[in-house]
Formats: structure tokens, sequence, C-alpha cells
């Protein structure tokens, strides 16, 4: 039960962080290769706004949510909007902007040239006070579940609930969907497809943002902490199908308690080395994923 | 109303449309016409800036929008029923016609009174998928959906292709009576000669991306078709 639920905080974690991934990819057909470095940024927001602004954890969700969609709307506008069509060109790009990002917190944004040193910033390792409430476990089915566990759980599904609503409820998710199967149709229906692809853009970066907060309760924050972040959320997009909520929400609770379980009777390695088998052979039985949408 | 000065297209490096000279009057219907492949389909796509780059001017109305992004041309009054139809996948009926109000400059978002008189079966399918419609049904649709935007011109791309001979006659009849009782100016690409001698009041016959002929429907003389339009 205790793995069990184990697996669940890390599968809402991938969750959060691969349908982040999913709607970028989906909306703009651009592999975001600094999607992890949104994690990891959001991760740095929880870090400096404990310490500096005496934020609690809760306050950073939201926090780090505006500023990694602020970061991803800026990256759409000033790098990948010149690189539609380009795959392995915003491959490239990506890839670069997601090693700057991760120097730039390395070098506390160009200011250690100058003698200056942000505490939180740097190549150190940080931590994040987690609130005493989230310390706690409590019985549940007669397992001791570990509060925070429980509490990124109901985070990803709430923004999960939120983001599927956004998607099928609202007009802005109307054009979204039409952006994302039939872009020139949109347009010519009015759309302002750029609009949509950087908002589109900014929201999937937030997703990873909030997945960062939620990191940092649990994991070390250093400035390259996000990389491994981008691989399983690739994985999960992957394996569940590309451009569907539920196969993204289903592969990622499938990966996160494949790697949990494994985990726990054997060792870390072994959980990383069944979930890539895992994946792998999802994709032997089922190339399109495990959900497809037949878009006929 | 639609005026284009020296109009060229290209699709990436190859080059479609040549110095192109057109003008389309304010209610009537003005067909296009020529063989496969002579620049037709380019010509609508770029009045849409769609996928291609173009020279030259391209004004509506007294507007200049050769440059402008595609939504602002369907804003300014385009309304495009691509070939092939391009019904949205995933959206149902309804929402497919109302992906046509995001073009409206008055910011409703409702169905123009007009759909249901020229297609009242739409109404029965409201919730089905777009996709799932027959080819025919589908046509209707992006008639539909092309209305909702509320457009000063109607540009529809081989609106009878491949649609059953039952349904094609609906087509027809619906697009002459936007012009004829609701005169709406419409840009017709066309394969049938038929048609176009009926419905159209001018016409023009590209090859190789000029003009070869162009005049009053009346002037559609069988030489012209055999000259420019048979294999």
């Amino acid at each position: 039960m205790e793995t069990f639920v184990i697996g669940l905080s890390i599968a809402s974690i991938l969750f959060m962080v691969a349908l982040g991934l999913a709607i970028i990819y989906g909306t703009m057909k651009v592999i975001n290769l600094a999607h992890g470095e949104m994690v990891m940024i959001g991760a740095y927001v929880t870090v400096l706004a404990t310490k500096h602004l005496g934020f609690s954890l809760y306050w950073c969700l939201p926090l780090a949510f505006l500023i990694t969609a602020a970061f991803g709307l800026v990256i759409e506008r000033t790098v990948v909007r010149r690189l539609y069509g380009r795959l392995l060109d915003t491959l490239l790009a990506t890839w670069g902007i997601a090693l700057i990002l991760q120097q730039l917190i390395r070098i506390h944004f160009g200011l250690a040239l100058f003698g200056i040193q942000i505490e939180g910033l740097g190549s150190d390792l940080q931590n994040v006070p987690v609130p005493i409430e989230l310390q706690q476990s409590f019985r549940f089915l007669g397992a001791n579940i570990p509060a925070y566990r429980a509490f990124v759980f109901t985070i990803a599904v709430l923004l999960g609930a939120v983001t599927w609503w956004l998607v099928y409820r609202t007009r802005f998710g109307n054009q979204l969907r039409a952006v994302s199967v039939a872009r020139n149709m949109a347009a010519a229906c009015g759309i302002n497809d750029q609009r949509v692809n950087a908002l589109a853009f900014a929201y999937g970066s937030g997703l990873a943002g909030a997945a960062g907060v939620l990191v940092s309760g649990f994991k070390t924050v250093s400035p390259d902490m996000g990389t491994p972040y981008v691989v399983d959320a690739f994985l999960v997009v992957v394996a569940g199908g590309v451009g569907n909520l539920i196969g993204t929400f289903v592969s990622a609770g499938i990966l996160g308690e494949v790697q949990s379980f494994v985990a726990t009777w054997l060792n870390d390695v072994y959980g990383r080395t069944v979930l890539f088998a895992v994946v792998i052979l999802i994709l032997l039985f089922r190339p399109q994923g495990l959900f497809v949408i037949k878009s006929r | 109303m639609l005026k284009l000065r020296k109009l060229n297209a290209y699709y990436g490096t190859s080059h479609i449309i040549h110095d192109l000279d057109l003008d389309v009057r304010k209610g009537e219907i003005f067909c296009i016409l020529g063989r496969n492949g002579v620049g037709k389909t380019t010509l609508l796509r770029s009045l849409l800036g769609i996928d291609t780059r173009t020279r030259g001017s391209i004004e509506l109305d007294g507007v200049d929008i050769s440059e402008a992004p595609t939504y602002k041309r369907a804003q300014f009054g385009i309304g495009y029923v691509p070939q092939g139809r391009e019904i949205v996948p995933g959206l149902n009926v309804l929402e497919n016609i109302l992906l046509g109000c995001n073009a409206r400059s008055d910011g409703r978002r409702d169905v123009p009174p007009l759909v249901w008189t020229l297609f009242p079966f739409l109404k029965e399918h409201l919730t089905r998928r777009g996709t799932n419609l027959s080819g025919g049904q589908q046509q209707q649709l992006a008639i539909a959906r092309a209305l909702a935007t509320d457009p000063r011109v109607l540009v529809l791309d081989e609106p009878t292709e491949g649609i059953q001979p039952n349904v094609v006659a609906d087509i027809e009849k619906a697009i002459v009576s936007l012009n004829r009782d609701h005169g709406l100016t419409v840009i017709l690409v066309e394969q049938k000669i038929r048609f176009a001698r009926t419905a159209a009041q001018r016409f023009v016959i590209l090859e190789k991306g000029r003009v070869a002929a162009a005049g009053a429907a009346a002037e559609l003389s069988n030489e012209l078709v055999r000259k420019h339009m048979s294999l």
C-alpha cells in the first residue's frame, strides 16, 4: 500500500510534466526539450520564495505556475515561433535553452560576475521546508500514508481536472483543439493561431513549473534536476498516445507504479530499467500508444 | 470588391501563380476554371494566406490584405470552404459551425438563421461528430461554417467534387441562392462547365498560373472549354 501511494505520487509528477509536454506537442508539434527546466525553475521559485519571501509551499504553486508560464511565453515568442514546422531545429533550440537556463541558475543570473551571490541559487543542492502538516502521515486502509504524497496526488488530479475543463469546456479549448488538428482551417475561421500557440506553450510550461514545486518537497533541488523529467514525461506521452489527455493520465499511472514497485522490491536502477522495458513493450505492441483518437 | 494586382504565389520554391490581375465585383459569382494543377487552389489559398508566399497586392474593399495573417483575413470577411472540406475531427457539428464565429466582428456566437434555411438537416445532427457525416453533408457543414464567419465574400474550392449526385444539386442550389437571394459575393473554383455557365456571371480560365481567358459567363464558349480545359 505504501509503495502504491509512493508510485501514485511519482505518477502524479510524471502526469503534470507530461501533460504540459503533450499540450505543447499536440498544439504546435514542437518537442520542448527545455520542458524539464520548467520543472527546475518551478523548484527554484520554491527555494527562493520560501527563503526570501517567507512563502509557504502552498503559495509557491500559483507563483511558480505564473513564473514558468511567463518563461514559456518568452521562449515561444522569441525562439520557438520562428522555427515552426522544423522539428529538428526546435529540438536543438529548446535543448540550447535548457542548457542556458541551467547555467543561469549556476551563475546567479550573471550576478556572480559582479560578486553578488543570491542565497538559494548557484550549483549547490537546495532543500525546501515542507509545511509541518504535510510532514505527518495518516493511516488509511491499515497503511501509513505520508501526507505529502497524498497532497501531490491531490494537486495533480486537480490540475488534470482543470486542464480537462479548459480543453473540453471552454472557448479557448475549442480553439486549441481546432488549431492542434487543423491549424489552417482554424485560422481560416478567424482563430488567432499564434496566440493559441503562445498560450498553450505558457500553460504547458506552467504545469511543469507547478510540478517543480511539488518535486522540491521530496527531492533536493539542483540546476540539472530537470533533465530526467523531460525524458520520463516524453516516455509517458509516447506510451499514452500523443494528443490524448486520458492516455497521458493512464500511462503516467502505469509507469509511476511500475517504477515504484520495482524500486521497492529491488532498487532504483532496476526501477528505471523495468520502466524503459515496459515502454518498449507498449510501443512494440501498440506503436501508436495505448489510447489513440482516430482522427477521421 | 476584390482586386488582385500582379499577384505571384509560391509553394516553397515553386512559383505557381504569375503576375495575376483579377477583379471580382460585388454581388457576383465569379468562377475560376482550368485543368488540374494550373494553380486554382493555390490562388484561393493565397487569398487566405495559407501555406503560400505571395508578392503583389490583394485588395478587399480597398484594403490591402496581402500581408495580413490568415485569421485577420477571415475576420476581415473572407469565408473559406476548402477542397476536401476539412471538417475538424473531435468537434461535433454544432462546434464545427460555431468555429466560424471566431471570425465575427460583432462578437456573436450563434448559428446564422440562414444556415438552417439552406441546410435544415444539420439541425438534426448537431451533437454528432462532424467527421461522421457523409461527404455531401460534410460539404454543407463546411459551407455553414464559412457562413458563420459572416463573410463579405465566400470562397469555395470545388464544392461538389466527389459528392453523391443528389446532394450536388442541393449544394449548387444553395450557392446560387446565397448569391441571388442574399446578395453574397462568391468566388468559385469549379471543374463542372455546366454549373459555371448557369451560376456564374463572370469567369476566368487559368493556365500555368496565368490568365488564359476571361469574360462574362455567356462568353464561355465550347471552343474555349476545348482549348483550355479538355484533356
